[in-house]
């Protein structure tokens, strides 16, 4: 697998728009956190931002702090996985449009090979993005925690998990729809309609039909992992329970991505 | 080479089952070179080298071979058709292979490109490779292959030395004056080589063993000779695309 990964690196090292997308994907969690932040500053301040001395034990809770910081940086972040879904879907349709997946065939890598590598591949960008959250969340937690953390600094890390559930549950639909249409627009524009229909379908479900079942949907059972920060849908206790059925739902769904992106390629012609 | 799946049959490569290892040891070239636009012609060849388990130091030698070794650091995508193709040829060189397979190398190239191509073959056949080129282009396969196989929906119609199957067979068509056209016929059983001859649009067509090719300026003074005066007499090519036609009808009937 190291060998194939060393290839996928000759394939992107020299690759311009990898990078320009990669570095949007890193550069915008942090980025797109602080302006919250900054916002979140402006509103709650009075002259006094959250996270100012006195006010972790004030009336406003600076959520960039530990331990709300897990659960706020991740909730943002995870509004940021449309540009790791376009990486991914260009990285892959990128293939399919030079035909260099037949070519890579034919030069002498099994099918399994080059599928492999490429799940192997989403898997690590997935952990990148993760581990930049990560780093996001210590720089928030620390720099906005003057008087020193009065919490265990790991307490709420679960979201963290959570977030690289989502992460990877997103860049897996991307990843699907890459392999099965093989054109970038059309790939893009199809993962940016999935996510509108699925919104749609869970409030038709809900409202009409009046079933729960929507919140197991592909996206939204690994959206609810990580709810809107403060306003809760549901209480804490009812969140807590479900937990494990969304890691369930998110598990399923990751298997069923990958024995239809496996098959699909093992079966059909170059 | 794994790219479409068979409905059926079976084949193998070096007298073992097909598998990715096999692939290795074969340069292949399927219809248009599939290289990364965005990469030069030398990082597209690091890539086919990894895969194939070969070093990179064949790199330099191949592109020098193609006469790609200047234009090595271009990116892909400024190549002309003919040096994309040449690229392909390069890659499947890497690790100089004993076998090659090319399917339909000259496919969409330009005059230039199909010289320079079916030359690079040529070099390479002279070199003592086995080149396996599959092609529509009947005048391509005479000028570059030597041996021939002739498939129809999965089946053998004919192989052979491709001067055998792919002979060129000369007609020579005569005119004669009204009311002697027997007498030329009778005439013309006696010339060498002559198989048959029959009549086509006021004409006598005559047809010879393959691989004869007629003396027109001979054959005019034998019939001179016998008293007959031609009004016509011209040396037509029999096409090999009508040579393959036949060949296919004959086995369907």
């Amino acid at each position: 697998m190291l060998n194939l990964l060393r290839i996928e690196w000759m394939k992107i090292k020299n690759y311009r728009t990898f990078w320009i997308l990669l570095g949007i994907v890193v550069l915008a969690i942090p980025g797109v956190n602080y302006a919250v932040y900054s916002i979140v500053r402006t509103v709650t301040s009075g002259g006094k931002g959250p996270g100012g001395p006195g006010s972790a034990g004030g009336p406003i809770v600076n959520p960039f702090s530990f331990p709300d910081g897990w659960h706020t940086i991740c909730y943002t972040s995870s509004m940021l996985f449309i540009m790791q879904a376009i990486l991914i879907i260009t990285l892959t349709t990128n293939e399919f449009t030079f035909k260099t997946h037949r070519q890579n065939i034919i030069d002498g890598w099994s099918r399994n090979a080059f599928i492999g590598v490429k799940l192997v591949e989403v898997i690590l960008l997935s952990i990148l993005s993760t581990l930049v959250v990560f780093l996001t969340i210590l720089g928030f937690g620390f720099s906005s925690s003057h008087g020193g953390v009065q919490v265990s600094v790991w307490q709420g890390s679960r979201f963290l998990f959570f977030y690289f559930v989502q992460v990877i549950s997103y860049s897996m639909i991307a990843f699907v729809i890459a392999v099965l249409i093989k054109r970038s627009g059309l790939a893009i524009g199809l993962f940016l309609i999935y996510m509108v229909v699925e919104q749609v379908v869970m409030g038709i479900v809900t409202n009409i039909f009046k079933v729960s079942a929507g919140q197991y949907l592909p996206e939204e059972s690994t959206d609810r992992l990580i709810p809107f920060p403060g306003i809760h849908l549901m209480s804490q206790a009812e969140w807590e329970h479900r937990i494990p059925s969304y890691l369930v739902a998110a598990g399923i769904y990751l298997i069923i991505y990958y024995v239809v992106t496996t098959r699909y390629f093992l079966k059909s012609d170059l | 080479m794994d790219v479409l799946k068979a409905t059926g049959g079976t084949y193998a490569w070096f007298g073992e089952p097909p598998s990715e290892k096999q692939r290795r040891k074969i340069g292949t070239l399927l219809e248009t070179p599939n290289f990364y636009h965005y990469l030069s012609g030398e990082r597209n060849l690091r890539i086919a080298a990894a895969i194939k388990g070969r070093g990179m130091g064949d790199i330099p030698r191949v592109l020098e071979m193609v006469k790609l070794a200047e234009r090595k650091d271009s990116k892909f995508s400024t190549y002309s058709l003919g040096m994309k193709q040449r690229l392909a040829i390069a890659s499947c060189m890497l690790g100089n292979p004993e076998v090659l397979v090319f399917d339909e190398p000259t496919n969409g190239l330009d005059p230039v490109g199909i010289a320079e191509t079916r030359e690079t073959i040529r070099h390479l056949a002279r070199e003592g490779k086995t080149i396996v080129l599959a092609s529509h282009l009947l005048d391509e396969v005479e000028k570059v292959c030597t041996h021939v196989a002739i498939l129809q929906r999965g089946q053998l119609l004919m192989a052979g030395d491709v001067r055998e199957v792919l002979v060129n067979e000369d007609i020579v068509e005569l005119g004669v004056p009204g009311g002697l056209e027997d007498r030329l016929r009778e005439a013309l059983t006696g010339w060498p080589g002559v198989t048959q001859v029959r009549p086509n649009e006021g004409l006598m067509q005559v047809f010879f063993e393959k691989g004869e090719t007629p003396d027109t300026g001979k054959l005019n003074r034998y019939c001179f000779e016998k008293g007959i005066v031609l009004t016509h007499l011209q040396l037509r090519k029999r096409s090999l695309e009508s040579k393959f036609m036949e060949i296919t009808k004959e086995t369907n009937q």
